[in-house]
Parts: structure tokens; C-alpha cells; sequence
């Protein structure tokens, strides 16, 4: 449960969250347009209906006198009227909730795409499971608002236009009298809106503090009966959940006081208004109440209020839209991007030669965790980077890879400043598998493929073989199309491992980099990655973080880091020759039969 | 509706308010009747001239009458059976709440937290509204229909009252059909929806792996087609949904049509007045809400079954861990024996512990030593009693510890865990947890040794400072270091370390040790570890290797048997160096 806390908007917070909201329709306009079109006619076809039985009434029934033609053709109107109006207002409803589920969707995209146009620090600083609330949760609640409160809003006031249109056309006096009913309507309003806003807001808050203090008991529920503290926790959690009954019952006792029961009891004001005018008016002998006016005005008042209620009913749901609309805006508006290149430059990568100048780098501005990096990478080589966690390893690779913006020093591929290569270049021309192989749901080869049609399945399988991941796959029962679960969890981490390979080697780039994983891997998988290792390198550029140093024996450089410095470099035996520290971790990693002087 | 045979120990229990509730709503829903007939009255009064100024105001008088009594006794049975339902939410929450404080961690390793959260949101939630809405609406629809039907053919004309109900039982049929579909499309809706959570979920933990390969467009696009069939899916909920509205004037449409008509004929034979006409076609409004509720009631009322069936048997789950009728209260000191010849946790084939047996003096410190997996942790689960069903024997003060109350068993055990797991609360409450009262004194002793009140005090809000889930992050080292406090505040007759010191410094770790050592006299430690430094020190030391027990000695007996234990220690102190970046000290 992620429930955020709720932040309190300003009046004018809120309308500019709401104007902001409504820029979004401006592509729609045509077909917002067409929606009120049918909304006009809806409106019409609702509010004739009455005045053709008042016809109906005064001019037939209490005369009567029934000429066949005549009502013959007021019923023809009336049927056609209401048959046609239903599917008038079938088609508004749809209409206006097809465009507000279109709009939704375009600010859904529009914030993924932001999303995605990030760079790594908002990634490290804002916790995953809080930005996909941002893309689907908060999106969704706006959408309730434009589905359920907008439009019901729009249509409500047209209809209320409407019939007070028809009042004024029956009698412009009794029209003006009920006019008196939307003042108190008003107020009732605005008094449920700020109480409401409050005892909701705060019922809101129990409810996530409820489920927090729930969530909580229950991740730390061994701790709990350990010391057991079984007893307190419980009339704790009582106690919290007394709050959420108590913010519950307030919520019910002001609903009851000024939603459904006042509204009606509004109707029954606007009832004895209209009542006593026409009674009142009976007693001027010369007046002469017309009964079908009368019993229009009754109708009308009956379709008055249903919209009403139904507005007021969905007011709190308008309230956390805003509140999650603006924590929208502020994803939409995030300044953390991603590294820019420049994309005017039109330089290639042939060579694929790597060299790091003087590279320093921190990622919080406090703490360098990379001092005064240099190494050179001539095309084809591989460089190792060796080192224990938090020497600084990784973060070569996050520079290498633009993940994260530096400011002092220069990484040159093929001697050009590595933020004058266009996006794509880079992207194309470098491959990297991480530690951990991410794979996304979906099948084996889209696993390999990602996105990229033009790959065939020849090709596709091509990578696979050469990357020693054929083997296993072949044994699927579905093969290339075998099913991958969220994250890969039905394979064994080398499969995994073998699979990143493949998708690597299938978009065939100039520059190899590789995250090794330090997950146990089962041997025979093992022997097949160093296998497929040994044929990725042959002809690309390579940096490679090594956590088994038996892998980069054959490394034409290894760099030793140690708290973000280089502390030693060379090729393995020169780095064992030296019996510094590359020398200890290889005695570590491959038994200590050989050396016992360190005791 | 078997929910509401479920519910009935509720409604049972809560008999005064669902009575009342009940009886006002039969009380609105005659009521309602009143401003119709009232209209009819004012109508065939100026009809026929006999309107006079004191019939016009009693008239008025009845209506306001009534209106004002409709609100003050529909704001009453929201309380009595709305207020119901809160109630027993809560009352179902702290039931549930209590269950949970019951179940052993073999339940907890089975579930996810977030699905036990959804049973005591969602679940609960549900119930909820069968036991308010749920109630209103069977009650107030029968009733409302009942009574208008009744009031229509009795006081009005009943053949005109059959005509003008034939579309009705449509509306019930249709919004019933709707309700149906509509929840199928829903799900599919939903279905989608989460779809396109896991997609935002994934693409997200992806972003690695997407950057590197340059491909933000295409998952750009493929988010963009999975949002299109949410799109898709809500609209086909939609085209239900919107179906409602025309459905309900078409029918309420023809069926004015038909009073009217039928209704004109009988006023022209004087078998009826323009004012009961006009009453009649009111009513007629009166039935709509009715003949909807009882299409939704179905829908409520499966919902609420659903839910109270999952949250039953959640309930029903019986606790693992029993204790003799009997059993001891006092809680345990002395000697542990601990003797188990087979271990396998519930569920799982292999085994956990096999042959392990050692015995613990009382004040003596137990070093357990092992990679992870070999059963260090398992030791301590068994010595809580956190499983049973091992084939062996763990006595402590010389009983069986199934022989004691789990209260008292745990009261002589102070228990840190190695996933360090602080609440949301202050330092302070956590140290505390065991005794909220305690005086500051005390917890700040605690974290003396645990040498921690130093960190603690660096923070700006002292031992107020809220840790946890939603309060300052704390360094591991830190998190470990207050629970240790957590633990040695209860000063227990045996203290637990599950490998509490791994992310503390070499000297902090000696530090803490030491103190342990001097302010635990006569009391039994018990600390596992991967780090020899932390139970080197100890009077006895076990080495554990795949669930077996391979050595037994002293940190000298088992240094000189140049065994696991011997290779294990030269191994760290290389790693130590490397750590250290190769120089030695």
C-alpha cells in the first residue's frame, strides 16, 4: 500500500491544477464540440416532454374535447421525442466518457514518456513503486473525475438551463420564484463542501494511517510475538481503528445532514412554492390556473434535483483528483533528466577506443566516489575493473553509459568527447549486460528482439547460438517462445545471465561492457557464459567489471580500484608480480594452499 | 443473499439499531407517499373552485409537515444502519487483527502482506456495504415499491395501476442484466489496468536495461498501445454504462405514456380526476429507484458474500503453535539442552537440522558459527518455539520449553533478528517496546551498550526522532545497534544475536561485546555470526555446515584442530585486508 500523504491545495492551487487539467481537452475540441451538440439536443427532447402533456392537458383534457388529428400528432411527437431521446442520450453518455478516457490516456503516455526521459538520479532518489503510482493510480483517480464528476457537472447544468428555460417559456412569475431554490442549493453546497472537505480529508487520513499501522504489524508481526508485545499492539491497533470508526461516523452524520436527506428536503420547499402559487393564484377568479402548467412545473421539479444529489455525492472524488493531478504536474514537471548529447554532431564510432581523462565524480556533490580516473581502452582491448564493493567500479560503467552526468574530467570514445555522439549512436554502438539481467514479461525472443523488428528470427537465433544460449533453450518446451514470468523467475540466474548475452550480441555493437553477475551460477551454465564471454570480446572494446578475477586472466589491463582511485593496473601476472593487493584477492578467490605468510 | 445468514450474529448483536433503522425506513418510505397525494388533493381542489386560503395552508402545513420529518428520519436510520456497518468493520478488523497476532511465522512465510492488506481492506470493505447499503436497499426498495404499488391501486385505480406497471419488471430485468455485464466488463477493465501497472512497474525497475538500449520510443509506444486497451476495455464498460440512463426514461417514458393515455379515458368517464391523475403519473416516478436497487442488491450482496468467505477463512485458520493445557507461567532460567536428531521446516523436503546437540551452562555465551544456510538462524527459531514438529528435545531450566506458555518462554528471551526490523515509532518506543513506561534512564542504558546512544543523540530530535518505514533512514549499522538496545533493555534471562553485529565495525562490534559481557554476568548469550570476531570470545562455539553440527570447542581448541573453523579464520583476516585496500594494519 502506498499511500501518500495528502497534501492540502490553496483555492487557487487547486484552479490551477484544474485549468492545467483542461488544457488537455484542447485536442478533442471537435469532439467535445459534437458531445455538447447531442448534450443541446438531449436537453431539448428532456425538457418537451412535460410541455407537450401540459398541451396535452389544458388544451384537450380539461376542455374535453379530443379532435382525432391533433392528438394524434401531440403523441406522435411525444413518442418520437422520447425514443429518439434515448438514443440521444445514450450516445451523449458514451461520448463523453469515450473523451475523457482519450484524455486520460494522453496524460498517461505524456507522464511515462517523462518518466522515461529521466535520468538515474530521480530514480535513486524517488522509490519505484511512487512513480508507477504516478503513472497509472493518480492518472486513474483524474480519470473518475473526468468521467464521473465533469461530465455528470456538464450535464447537470445544461439540464438545468434547460428546464428553467421551459419554466420561464410556461410562466415567467412562477420561473422567477423558483429561481429562489438555487440560493439555498448554493449554500447547502458550499457548507457540505467545507465541512465535508475536512471530515473526508481527515477520514482519508485514519484510513492510510489504519493501513500503515496494519501493514507494519504485520511485516513486523515475528518481532512483535518475540517480545511479545501481542496484547499492546492490539489495543494499539484498537485505538487506531476507534479513530478511523469515529472519522467514519462523522463522515455519515454530515452526509446525512446536508446530502440526500436536505436536498430533498429543498424539493419539498420548491413543492409547496409552486403549490401555493397556483393555489394562490386560483383565488383571483379572473387568473385561471392552467393545470398542465402546473403539472409541467411538478415534472420539472422532479428531474431538478436527482442531478444535484448525484454532483454533491461525487464532490470528494473531484477533491482527490486535484490532489492527484497536481502530484502529476509535479512528475511532469521534474528538472532531473536524463544526460543530453548533442544531437547536431554527426559523429560515427569505428574503432570504439575508450579513454577516460581525469575523471572525479560523486553523486550527491559531497563525496567523490571516482577521484582522478585516467585509462585508455586502445580498440579491441578489454580492461578489467577489479575492486570490492563501493570501490568505485560501477560507477565507471553509469558515466560509460550516460546514466549519470559528469563534470570534471572527459570520457573520449575514438578521441571525441563522448557528449558529442548523438543518443542513438551510443546506444547502438554499445552493449551492456548488467548484473543483474533484467528480463521483462513476455517470451524468450522478445526477451532477445526488445523492440527491434528488423531482426529476424534467423538473426535472433544466430545471437542465441553464439552466446552458447541455444543449448538450453532448445530444451523449452515452447522454445523461443517460452513464457518469461515477471523479473525471469522460472530461470536459474545463468539462464538469465545467458538471455542478456543474446540480446546484447543480437544489436551486434562496437563496445562491450559488462556488469559480471556474482550470483551462484550452476557450472554447466557456467561454462557456457565463459565460453560466450571469451567469443562476445573477440573484436570489440571491453570494459568488463570482474568479480571472479579467473574470468579476466587474459585481460590486456586490469585496473585495481580501491575507494575511487586506481590503486594498481596491469595484466595479471604483472598485478600477481606485484603481490599487492590484486594479489590477495586472487589468493582469497582461489584458496590460500599457496600462501600462508598472511596469517 | 446467504451474506445476510452470515451476518445475522451481527444484526443479532446490533438488534436496537437495525430495529429502529429498519422501522424509520418503513416510516420514510410511507411518508414518501404523502407530497403526491398532496399534489392530487391541491390539483382537484382548483380544478373543482374549492380551493380556500385555510385549505391551501393546511395543505402546505401537512407537506411541510412531512418533509421535515422525512429529514430528520432519514439523517436517523443513516446513523442507526450505516453507523451499523462502520461498526462492524471495526469490529471485523480488530478480530482480524487479533488473528493475526496469533499466527506463527510458517503462516506469514506462506502470504504476502499486501494480500493479507487487501482481505482487511477490500474484504472488510465490501461486508461493509452489505451490512448498510445492502440492508437499506432490500428494505427500502421492498418497501418503497411495496407501498406505492399498494397506494397506487388502493387510492388511485388499481387497473390502471396494472397498466402502468407492465414496462416496470423490464427495468428490474435489465438493470439486473446490466449489473451483470457491466461487472464482467469491469473486471476486464481492471484486468487491463493492472496490466498496465505491471507494465509502468517493470519498465520502471527496467530503466537499466531500456536506456542501455536506446529504447525509450518503442516501450514509449508499447505502453502507449497497452494504455489504448485500457482505453479500449473502459469503453465497452461504458457502452454499458450508459446504457442505464435511456434505459430508465424509456421505460419510465412508456409507462407515463400508458397512465396518460389509459388515465385521459378514465377522467373523461369520471372514473378519475386530472389531480389523481397527476398523483398517479408522480408515483409513478417513486418506483424508478425500486426497480434499479434491485438489480444492484444482487450485485452487493454477491460482492459481500465473496468477501465474508475469504475473511472466514483466513479466521479459521487454526494457530500453530498450541500450548499444554497447564502449562508453565513462570518464566524459564537455567540450563539449555538442546537436542535435536531432525529438523524440516513445514512444507519443506529438506532438511534443516540434523544431529545438532550441545548443552548451554546458564550464564555461558554459545557462539554459532556457519555459512549462510547451514541452520544458525533455525537453532534460534526452535529455541523460541517459533516451530514445532522436530524430532529431539530443547529444554531450558530443566523442562521441555513446550512445557512452558509461550508468554513465559519468550519473556526470558531477548530475541535480535538479523532483517534489524524497527517500527514506525521513536527511538525511544522502540527500544521501549517491551515496556513503554520505562524510565529514560533505562533506555538510555540500553543503548549505552548497544553503543548507540552516541548516533542517537546526534539526531536533531534526540531519541524522539520517528525511525521506520516513514521516518529517517538509519544506517544498518544503526538500525542493528537500536535493536540490540531493544533487547538488552528487557535485560533477558537469554540474549539472542542472529548475526546482529554484521554491519557494525570491527570496534564497535568489540565494544558492544565487551560491555555485554561485563553487564550480563550470570546471564546466557547466544550469538550467531558469519564474522568469527563476534564469537570468538565465547565459552563454547559450534560450527554448523549444511544443517549439521561439524565442530564443537573453544575459538583455541577448534584454531588448533586447523579445521573448517581454523580455514575459516584465515580467510577473513585476508579479507579483512583486502577491505582495508592490502595494507596491513
Amino acid at each position: 500500500m502506498s499511500e501518500e500523504k495528502q497534501t492540502v491545495l490553496s483555492g487557487k492551487d487547486q484552479w490551477l491544477v484544474l485549468t492545467r487539467l483542461l488544457t488537455y481537452t484542447a485536442p478533442f475540441k471537435k469532439q467535445i464540440g459534437f458531445a455538447f451538440f447531442l448534450l443541446i439536443l438531449m436537453t431539448i427532447g428532456d425538457v418537451v416532454g412535460p410541455i407537450l402533456i401540459k398541451v396535452f392537458i389544458d388544451d384537450f383534457l380539461t376542455l374535453r374535447s379530443f379532435p382525432y388529428e391533433p392528438l394524434m400528432g401531440l403523441a406522435a411527437a411525444y413518442i418520437v421525442i422520447q425514443v429518439g431521446n434515448v438514443f440521444i442520450t445514450y450516445f451523449q453518455l458514451m461520448k463523453f466518457q469515450e473523451i475523457a478516457l482519450k484524455i486520460i490516456q494522453q496524460l498517461r503516455v505524456d507522464v511515462f514518456s517523462r518518466v522515461q526521459s529521466l535520468g538515474m538520479r530521480y530514480f535513486d532518489k524517488t522509490p519505484a513503486g511512487s512513480i508507477v503510482s504516478r503513472v497509472t493510480n493518480d492518472t486513474e483517480a483524474i480519470k473518475e473525475m473526468f468521467v464521473s464528476v465533469l461530465a455528470g457537472f456538464i450535464q447537470s447544468a445544461f439540464l438545468l438551463v434547460g428546464i428553467f428555460s421551459a419554466m420561464f417559456i410556461l410562466n415567467v412569475r412562477l420561473a422567477l420564484i423558483c429561481l429562489l431554490i438555487l440560493p439555498i442549493i448554493f449554500f447547502i453546497m458550499k457548507a457540505y463542501r467545507t465541512y465535508s472537505a475536512v471530515f473526508y480529508q481527515d477520514l482519508r487520513e485514519r484510513l492510510s494511517e489504519l493501513n500503515a499501522k496494519l501493514a507494519e504489524s504485520l511485516s513486523g508481526m515475528g518481532m512483535v510475538q518475540a517480545f511479545r508485545q501481542e496484547q499492546r499492539m492490539q489495543s494499539e491497533f484498537g485505538e487506531t481503528n476507534e479513530k478511523h470508526y469515529n472519522a467514519g461516523m462523522r463522515n455519515i452524520k454530515i452526509d446525512g445532514l446536508l446530502l440526500r436527506p436536505a436536498i430533498d428536503m429543498v424539493y419539498i420547499l420548491a413543492l409547496m412554492m409552486v403549490l401555493s402559487f397556483f393555489g394562490i393564484t386560483s383565488f383571483d377568479a379572473a387568473g385561471g390556473v392552467e393545470i398542465g402548467v402546473l403539472y409541467a412545473f411538478i415534472n420539472y421539479l422532479d428531474r431538478f434535483f436527482e442531478p444535484i444529489n448525484q454532483v454533491m455525492q461525487r464532490l470528494s472524488i473531484f477533491q482527490q483528483a486535484i490532489v492527484a493531478a497536481s502530484r502529476v504536474f509535479k512528475l511532469l514537471d521534474e528538472k532531473e533528466l536524463a544526460p543530453s548529447q548533442s544531437e547536431s554532431c554527426s559523429h560515427t564510432i569505428e574503432k570504439g577506443e575508450i579513454e577516460f581523462r581525469n575523471v572525479t565524480f560523486s553523486y550527491d556533490g559531497k563525496q567523490n566516489v571516482l577521484k582522478n580516473i585516467s585509462f585508455r581502452a586502445r580498440p579491441g582491448e578489454t580492461v578489467a575493473l577489479v575492486g570490492h564493493t563501493g570501490s568505485g567500479k560501477s560507477s565507471i560503467i553509469n558515466l560509460l553509459m550516460r546514466f549519470y552526468e559528469f563534470e570534471q574530467g572527459e570520457i573520449l570514445i575514438d578521441g571525441k568527447s563522448i557528449k558529442y555522439y548523438q543518443k542513438n549512436v551510443l546506444r547502438e554502438k554499445m552493449g551492456l549486460v548488467l548484473q543483474d539481467p533484467f528480463l521483462f514479461y513476455g517470451t524468450i525472443s522478445s526477451n532477445i528482439r526488445l523492440y527491434d523488428d528488423k531482426l529476424t528470427d534467423q538473426e535472433l537465433r544466430e545471437a542465441a547460438e553464439f552466446v552458447q544460449a541455444h543449448t538450453f533453450i532448445e530444451k523449452l518446451p515452447d522454445q523461443y517462445e517460452q513464457r518469461v514470468v515477471e523479473r525471469g523467475s522460472t530461470f536459474s540466474s545463468g539462464q538469465r545471465q545467458l538471455i542478456a548475452f543474446a540480446r546484447t550480441i543480437a544489436a551486434n555493437p562496437k563496445i562491450l561492457i559488462l556488469d559480471e553477475a556474482t550470483a551462484n551460477i550452476d557450472t554447466e551454465t557456467e561454462e557456457a557464459i565463459q565460453v560466450a564471454l571469451e567469443r562476445m570480446r573477440k573484436g570489440r572494446t571491453t570494459i568488463a567489471i570482474a568479480h571472479r578475477l579467473s574470468t579476466i586472466q587474459d585481460a590486456e589491463q586490469i585496473l585495481v580500484l580501491h575507494h575511487g582511485e586506481v590503486v594498481e593496473s596491469g595484466t595479471h601476472q604483472e598485478l600477481l608480480a606485484k603481490r599487492g593487493l590484486y594479489h590477495k584477492m586472487y589468493l582469497l578467490q582461489n584458496g590460500l594452499s599457496h600462501d600462508q605468510e598472511l596469517v | 443473499m446467504r451474506v445476510f445468514g452470515y451476518l445475522m450474529w451481527f444484526f443479532k448483536q446490533e438488534k436496537k439499531a437495525y430495529l429502529i433503522g429498519i422501522a424509520v425506513l418503513l416510516v420514510v418510505a410511507a411518508l414518501q407517499l404523502v407530497p403526491p397525494w398532496l399534489i392530487g388533493g391541491v390539483v382537484d381542489a382548483i380544478d373543482t373552485d374549492t380551493l380556500t386560503g385555510s385549505s391551501l395552508a393546511q395543505f402546505m402545513g401537512v407537506l411541510l409537515a412531512s418533509g421535515v420529518a422525512m429529514y430528520v428520519l432519514r439523517y436517523i436510520w443513516r446513523i442507526m444502519i450505516f453507523g451499523s456497518s462502520v461498526k462492524l468493520a471495526r469490529q471485523m478488523r480488530a478480530r482480524l487483527y487479533e488473528h493475526f497476532t496469533r499466527m506463527s511465522p510458517q503462516f506469514y512465510q506462506k502470504r504476502r502482506v499486501g494480500d493479507l492488506m487487501a482481505h482487511a481492506t477490500n474484504d472488510l470493505s465490501a461486508i461493509q456495504q452489505t451490512a448498510g447499503v445492502g440492508v437499506l436497499t432490500l428494505v427500502d426498495s421492498l418497501a418503497t415499491g411495496l407501498f406505492v404499488v399498494i397506494t397506487m391501486a388502493v387510492l388511485i385505480d388499481w387497473q390502471l395501476t396494472l397498466i402502468a406497471l407492465i414496462p416496470m419488471p423490464i427495468m428490474a430485468l435489465s438493470s439486473n442484466y446490466y449489473g451483470t455485464l457491466l461487472h464482467k466488463r469491469f473486471g476486464a477493465a481492471q484486468e487491463a489496468f493492472s496490466d498496465l501497472n505491471d507494465k509502468s512497474q517493470e519498465s520502471i525497475s527496467g530503466i537499466k536495461v531500456i536506456k542501455t538500449f536506446g529504447q525509450e520510443k518503442e516501450d514509449i509506444a508499447s505502453f502507449r498501445d497497452l494504455s489504448a486497451d485500457v482505453v479500449k476495455k473502459n469503453v465497452a464498460v461504458a457502452r454499458i454504462d450508459s446504457l442505464f440512463d435511456p434505459t430508465i426514461s424509456l421505460i419510465v417514458g412508456a409507462s407515463f405514456f400508458l397512465s396518460i393515455f389509459f388515465g385521459a379515458r378514465m377522467v373523461i368517464a369520471d372514473d378519475l380526476t386530472i389531480g389523481q391523475m397527476i398523483s398517479f403519473t408522480t408515483y409513478l416516478g417513486l418506483l424508478v429507484w425500486p426497480m434499479l436497487a434491485v438489480g444492484w442488491l444482487f450485485n452487493i450482496v454477491e460482492r459481500g458474500r465473496a468477501s465474508y468467505e475469504r475473511v472466514e477463512q483466513l479466521l479459521s485458520h487454526s494457530v500453530d503453535i498450541r500450548e499444554k493445557t497447564g502449562a508453565l507461567e513462570t518464566p524459564p532460567s537455567g540450563d539449555i539442552i538442546f537436542a535435536i536428531k531432525r529438523f524440516s521446516f513445514p512444507g519443506d523436503e529438506a532438511v534443516s537440522l540434523e544431529n545438532v546437540s550441545f548443552t548451554i551452562k546458564r550464564g555461558d555465551t554459545l557462539g554459532v558459527i556457519g555459512r549462510t544456510g547451514a541452520g544458525k538462524t533455525t537453532i534460534l527459531k526452535l529455541l523460541m518455539r517459533e516451530f514445532d514438529g522436530y524430532d529431539g528435545r530443547v529444554e531450558f531450566g530443566g523442562h521441555s520449553i513446550d512445557d512452558y506458555s509461550l508468554k513465559a518462554l519468550r519473556k526470558s528471551i531477548g530475541y535480535v533478528p538479523q532483517d534489524h526490523f524497527l517500527f514506525s515509532a521513536s527511538i525511544r518506543e522502540n527500544i521501549a517496546f517491551t515496556d513503554p513506561t520505562i524510565s529514560q534512564e533505562k533506555v538510555e542504558e540500553a543503548a549505552r551498550i548497544a553503543q548507540v546512544h552516541e548516533d542517537i543523540l546526534g539526531f536533531t530530535e534526540g531519541y524522539k526522532t520517528i525511525v521506520g518505514e516513514r521516518g529517517v533512514s538509519l544506517s544498518g549499522g544503526q538500525k542493528q545497534r537500536i535493536s540490540i538496545a531493544r533487547a538488552i533493555l528487557m535485560d533477558p534471562e537469554v540474549l539472542l544475536l542472529d548475526d546482529s553485529l554484521s554491519a557494525v565495525d570491527a570496534k564497535t562490534e568489540e565494544a558492544i561485546l565487551s560491555t555485554l559481557k561485563e553487564t550480563r554476568e550470570g546471564k546466557t548469550t547466544i550469538i550467531t555470526s558469519h564474522r568469527l570476531s563476534a564469537i570468538q570470545h565465547a565459552q563454547q562455539i559450534i560450527v554448523l555446515d549444511n544443517g549439521e553440527l561439524v565442530e564443537l570447542g573453544t575459538h583455541e581448541e577448534l584454531m588448533e584442530k586447523q579445521g573448517w573453523y581454523y580455514e575459516m579464520y584465515v580467510r577473513q583476516q585476508l579479507e579483512e585486508l583486502v577491505e582495508q585496500g592490502g595494507q596491513t594494519k
